[in-house]
């Protein structure tokens, strides 16, 4: 379901925001700080390790939506399904953490959307990974097409 | 458990300037997460926010089903994270508040040049039944380095 494209957006440098839910209905959100396309086409996300709520949603029923932003020209895309597994973070992890990051601050820098002594006071006090499955993917650009349904199908969400 | 600072609305009143965008999550009805990015978030009054509504988007027809949702907000000069948990109250199509985000979106309309796209159909108002900082590294530093007092002498 993720093409090259998609994995191409999703794993650059962008605002990644993610959306759970208790067993009660009751949202919540938080942050990501990177997403690896796997080969199989699963997820790999880091999640703000402190994100208590959030966490305990994933592992309480999985259900999770994903949406990525372009720091500049706000296009977005929304993936949605379910999570298999929350896990410590590897070395590897850490790794894509840290050059993330790192590129993260730079659009920001050469954007002229904040100083980087700044955007450092954001950095979360870790990160733990969860392997996220898609179920489907949605243009999420702000306007009125947000929603479209870009796969499987062509309908709205 | 990671630990939480005491914050009101008027604390985080930079929250709601419109500079750094918020993020919303909803759930429909039966349960499936909803997350996209709002341009604003407006400060009402001690208890309650509002929020712009100018599609029937996922957003909406979530909130339609289940009146609560999750904020967070980004204060722009501190880059410190609120999370916001809200519950829907009342829809407003007339009168001040509603002309304030009219305004509002009429402004990010003509800057981006989408005029005939964006416009607002209402002005929905939540309680807020919890606010909390969601500590950043930093944010942790800096209460370990102030102690459990937080830094205030007695």
């Amino acid at each position: 379901m993720i093409d090259a494209a998609a994995k191409e957006f999703l794993e650059a440098p962008c605002s990644l925001i993610v959306g759970t839910v208790d067993d009660d209905g009751l949202p919540d959100a938080t942050r990501a700080w990177a997403v690896d396309v796997e080969a199989d086409g699963r997820l790999r996300v880091l999640l703000t390790a402190n994100a208590d709520v959030a966490l305990a949603n994933l592992r309480a029923n999985g259900r999770i939506a994903l949406t990525a932003t372009d720091f500049v020209t706000l296009d977005s895309m929304q993936v949605k399904g379910h999570v298999t597994a929350v896990e410590p973070r590897t070395s590897a992890d850490e790794v894509r953490f840290d050059s993330n990051w790192a590129r993260c601050i730079a659009v920001l820098v050469d954007a002229d959307l904040a100083a980087a002594e700044v955007i450092e006071r954001f950095a979360p006090p870790g990160v733990v990974a969860c392997v996220m499955v898609v179920e489907a993917i949605f243009d999420q650009t702000p306007g009125p097409a947000a929603g479209t349904r870009l796969a499987p199908t062509g309908i709205r969400s | 458990m990671s630990p939480r600072r005491q914050v009101t609305l008027y604390d985080i009143q930079s929250c709601f300037e419109g500079i750094i965008p918020a993020a919303i999550a909803t759930a429909s009805a039966d349960g499936v997460p909803n997350v996209t990015h709002l341009s604003r978030v407006h400060l009402v009054d001690d208890d309650h926010v509002a929020l712009s509504n100018q599609f029937f988007s996922k957003t909406v027809r979530n909130l339609a089903e289940n009146p609560r949702a999750c904020v967070e907000v980004i204060d722009p000069h501190t880059y410190d994270r609120y999370r916001m948990v809200l519950r829907y109250e009342r829809t407003e199509r007339r009168g001040p508040l509603f002309e304030r985000l009219r305004r509002d979106i009429d402004a990010i309309a003509a800057l981006t040049g989408m005029q005939d796209v964006f416009k607002l159909r209402s002005a929905d108002v939540y309680r807020v039944v919890e606010l909390e900082l969601v500590p950043s590294a930093a944010n942790l530093a800096e209460m370990r380095d102030a102690g459990p007092d937080g830094g205030r002498e007695s």
